[in-house]
């Protein structure tokens, strides 16, 4: 007997279908799986038929051949546990040929005949087109943001038999309840001090311009870089379920509701490798940090101790917003749209010249230079966060909050889109001759920090971009003047940086 | 072991006929080279092995033996006796030529008249390019290689101000303040510099500095004792800063740490009787502990160039570069008009804000109680009138 069954496996980040082949005859007791399974769908064999017999149901003492086509992909994960369990039975008629048609499933069976959750389930179930998808009970939330009210969450194995054999309603599973998600975010209120390193920061969030905090420990890098995610919007429709599929297939926990709604903020250790920052690996392609950062925010403490390949390896995925990684026959795109903060210190003992540094002048030179200038390049806004005076730490009144703060932002990130973007920064060189119009004197200025080697080319674009959202978090003037060129010229990264002073 | 000695004494053998053979030809210069490149072979003994002797005269009394200890120990003599027979001559001779490298000898008629007068005197003295007339006044500006960016310019402004009075200014080349001394020197296009380095003449060190190094030697002179292709080892330092000492007529220090290599130098002209000048540093500098604790201990402080001038008893010349002030001055009194005409106030207010010493963006918020987007703008306006400098940290006034 053959029975055919639709389920659906992760390629990267997206679905892939699959259609699942059984096929139960007379002879020896066997059973293979062909179709290019990985070793975790390999080990189905076993978990089908501990599931199957825990579910009061018969496994045939006869030959049974699985084939998961199409065979040119590779399947991976223990997501076909299920539908490779339904086609067993309906090819040894326990439950009717009948019963399979117009129904996909995904998940990973128990011993015990329960269904788990696996990750990705989001992409997959995007793939599949049928009136019924049965997914596991804890896939049911984020299933239904793919496939809606065609989603059928069962907790057992034999909740399904009961349904499409014996005629029984399908169980009622609640759904994870829908909650407005708690902004945890650490609030920009507790920093005290600190003016411009703020100004810098709420620039790079309203304009979208990547951020170099640099300063001696303990001066509040990694404290000012944390409150960022803070002051972004929450997510457009669009961006949560691109962001919700990224982390779905990263397997990463996704919120109660399924839905991931504000910005990511991933943190990578300096150790990372190249692999776990942009997205790679052997057999399927697994985002990277960069990708489920995409629409939030990338945040590397201690830019100089990265490998140095690995963060030129950063320097295409920044420019174009998506990343391709290429292994051996397959290339697959993933989103890289983040908001890069970087923080390092300014030298290797951290004072950066001054009165306490112990470092020569050619330990802090060769430390500047771990950084390769074009990396440097696409940071557009380099801000000096110094240790924090004694009276600012101790008696000022508290900042701003993350909330007023987020307003501005917000109205920004608006006008932005009125140009044609998501940000200023994304503002295309058109785009931006129409939105950053200079005035004469703005005109001038731009043009002598050019003739005198201060900027390059690409420079003066970046520039006029964060002038750009300089004008609009000042009054929203439509024309650039000059301070606000000067002031956006005054956040490039000066080479060497780290500072000579004492 | 029988073996050995035989294939040793045939080879010692064809090695004195070798010497025979080339001693007749062999250039005095390159001899001289060989001699200072002998194991153990100091500034005394190399004094007191050509005190009285050329260098080809030198060369035969080491390989016959007759040197008596009064030139050097005698196992040291021992192993000159088997070590002057390893040096391939005509290699030397071709890596002088090729880097064009003059060798001079203490009774040459072109070694330093200051050297050959010296209480240590230098016997053999390596050097690229011609140094300038010794009747010329010599100013050594020396100071820590980890200097401070005020450091540095006040090193450069002092060997601008000097080289322009018709002054030779006298530094290590090395890092920090010797460097920064030579570029301005070599700026004002007056006086040839010189710069005595502890490696090789031929060995450039440090790396970075290779530029002023090749311009040193084109328009000035590089001078050292070390021999053609000695790298540039702890050890040679303290007596490259001796013939830095030996060749001023006055030594002015920019900023030293509390035990800087630069006190050495200090040291060797005390030593020689040569006037000792010291810029005064901030007490919070800690690049300056050496120079401040040289002015509590009796040494004349340097201002300016005019001070160092009237040191030297050059005032007449002191006076008009106390009023030109050219170096300080030069493209930043037109951009002050500029920032006049413009009549921006919050600039001036910002201006006024900034220390010479380095000051951090919020120290100036606090300061004028401007918005950080007024005082940003006007940074960087200040910045491009060059009067201020921002590293990326912090601004200073300039």
């Amino acid at each position: 007997m053959l029975a055919s069954i639709r389920s659906s496996t992760l390629d990267g980040i997206d679905g892939a279908a699959v259609d699942v082949e059984v096929h139960v005859t007379n002879g020896l007791p066997a059973f293979t799986i062909v179709g290019l399974p990985d070793a975790s769908c390999r080990e189905a064999r076993d978990r089908v038929r501990a599931a199957i017999e825990s579910s009061d149901l018969a496994w045939p003492m006869q030959r049974i051949t699985v084939n998961l086509a199409p065979s040119g992909v590779r399947k991976v994960g223990a997501g076909l546990d299920v539908p490779i369990g339904l086609g067993i039975l309906a090819a040894s008629e326990q439950i009717p040929l009948s019963a399979l048609e117009d129904i996909s499933a995904v998940g990973e069976l128990g011993l015990d005949g329960s269904l788990r959750a696996v990750p990705g389930i989001l992409p997959m179930v995007d793939v599949l087109k049928t009136n019924r998808v049965i997914v596991a009970a804890g896939d049911a939330g984020v299933a239904a943001l793919g496939a809606g009210e065609r989603v059928r969450p069962v907790r057992r194995l034999r909740d399904i038999v009961d349904a499409v054999a014996e005629g029984l309603p399908w169980p009622h599973v609640e759904p994870p309840q829908y909650h407005e998600e708690i902004r945890n975010d650490p609030d920009l209120a507790d920093v005290r001090g600190q003016v411009s390193a703020r100004w810098g920061l709420e620039i790079a969030a309203a304009g979208g311009h990547h951020l170099l905090l640099v300063g001696p420990p303990g001066g509040g890098k990694t404290m000012l870089a944390r409150r960022l995610p803070g002051l972004l919007p929450d997510l457009s429709p669009e961006a949560a379920r691109l962001v919700t599929r990224v982390h779905s297939a990263a397997a990463i926990r996704l919120p109660g509701s399924g839905l991931v709604r504000r910005p990511p903020f991933r943190a990578p250790h300096h150790s990372a490798s190249m692999a776990a920052l942009v997205g790679g690996g052997s057999g399927r392609i697994v985002p990277g940090e960069i990708s489920v950062a995409s629409e939030g925010v990338l945040f590397l403490d201690e830019l100089g101790e990265f490998a140095p390949s690995v963060l030129d390896g950063l320097r295409q995925p920044l420019e174009e917003g998506v990343v391709r990684v290429a292994r051996s026959g397959v290339m697959r795109e993933h989103p890289a749209n983040v908001l890069l903060v970087a923080a390092m210190n300014p030298c290797p003992c951290g004072e950066g010249g001054s009165v306490g540094c112990r470092c020569g002048p050619s330990a802090r030179l060769r430390y500047s230079r771990r950084i390769s200038g074009p990396v440097l390049d696409r940071l557009d806004v380099m801000v000096h966060v110094d240790r924090p005076s004694p009276t600012a730490l101790l008696d000022s009144a508290p900042g701003e909050s993350s909330g007023e703060v987020s307003q501005r932002v917000a109205r920004v990130r608006e006008l932005a889109a009125c140009r044609g973007a998501p940000t200023n920064a994304s503002l295309s060189r058109e785009q931006l001759e129409d939105a950053a119009p200079l005035d004469a004197e703005a005109t001038d200025v731009l043009h002598q920090a050019l003739t005198d080697g201060r900027l390059s080319a690409r420079g003066a674009m970046r520039v006029r971009a964060v002038a750009r959202t300089i004008r609009d978090l000042d009054d929203a003037g439509s024309t650039l003047r000059a301070c606000d060129v000067y002031a956006a010229i005054g956040f490039r990264v000066r080479p060497p940086m780290g500072g000579y002073d004492a | 072991m029988s073996m050995r000695r035989l294939v040793l004494g045939c080879a010692l053998r064809w090695g004195d006929m070798m010497l025979d053979e080339l001693r007749g030809e062999a250039r005095e210069d390159v001899l001289a080279a060989a001699l200072a490149a002998l194991p153990g072979a100091t500034a005394l003994r190399l004094h007191n092995l050509l005190e009285a002797r050329s260098a080809s005269e030198a060369y035969a009394a080491i390989n016959d033996g007759v040197l008596s200890s009064d030139v050097a120990p005698l196992e040291v003599l021992e192993e000159w006796q088997t070590g002057i027979t390893r040096f391939d001559l005509g290699i030397l001779q071709a890596r002088i030529d090729a880097a064009e490298v003059r060798v001079s000898i203490l009774h040459d008629a072109d070694h330093p008249l200051q050297l050959k007068h010296d209480i240590d005197p230098a016997a053999v003295l390596f050097r690229r390019g011609n140094l300038p007339d010794p009747g010329l006044a010599h100013v050594a500006v020396v100071g820590t290689r980890r200097a401070t960016a005020i450091g540095r310019e006040v090193a450069r402004q002092l060997g601008f101000g000097l080289a322009q009075a018709g002054v030779v200014v006298v530094s290590g080349l090395a890092l920090g303040i010797d460097g920064e001394a030579h570029r301005g020197a070599l700026l004002a296009e007056g006086a040839a510099p010189v710069a005595v380095v502890g490696s090789g003449v031929d060995v450039v060190y440090p790396k970075r500095h290779a530029d002023l190094w090749q311009q040193i030697a084109e328009c000035g002179a590089v001078v050292s004792e070390a021999p053609i292709g000695a790298n540039p080892e702890p050890w040679r330092f303290p007596a490259r800063n001796r013939l830095i000492a030996a060749f001023a007529d006055l030594v002015v220090v920019v900023e030293s740490r509390r035990a800087g290599g630069s006190l050495l130098t200090v040291e060797q002209a005390m030593r020689r009787d040569i006037d000792v000048m010291a810029v005064p540093g901030s007490v919070r500098n800690r690049a300056a502990e050496g120079t401040n604790a040289l002015l509590v201990d009796g040494c004349a402080p340097a201002r300016d160039v005019a001070d160092v001038l009237v040191a030297l008893g050059l005032s007449e010349i002191a006076v008009t570069a106390r009023r030109d002030n050219s170096f300080a001055d030069r493209g930043a009194a037109p951009n002050l008009r500029v920032v006049g005409g413009a009549g921006s106030k919050e600039m001036i207010t910002v201006l006024e804000a900034i220390d010479d010493g380095p000051t951090s963006i919020d120290e100036v918020l606090a300061r004028t109680g401007l918005a950080v987007f007024d005082v940003s703008a006007c940074v960087e306006e200040l910045v491009t009138a060059n009067l201020v400098t921002h590293d990326g940290a912090r601004v200073r006034r300039l």
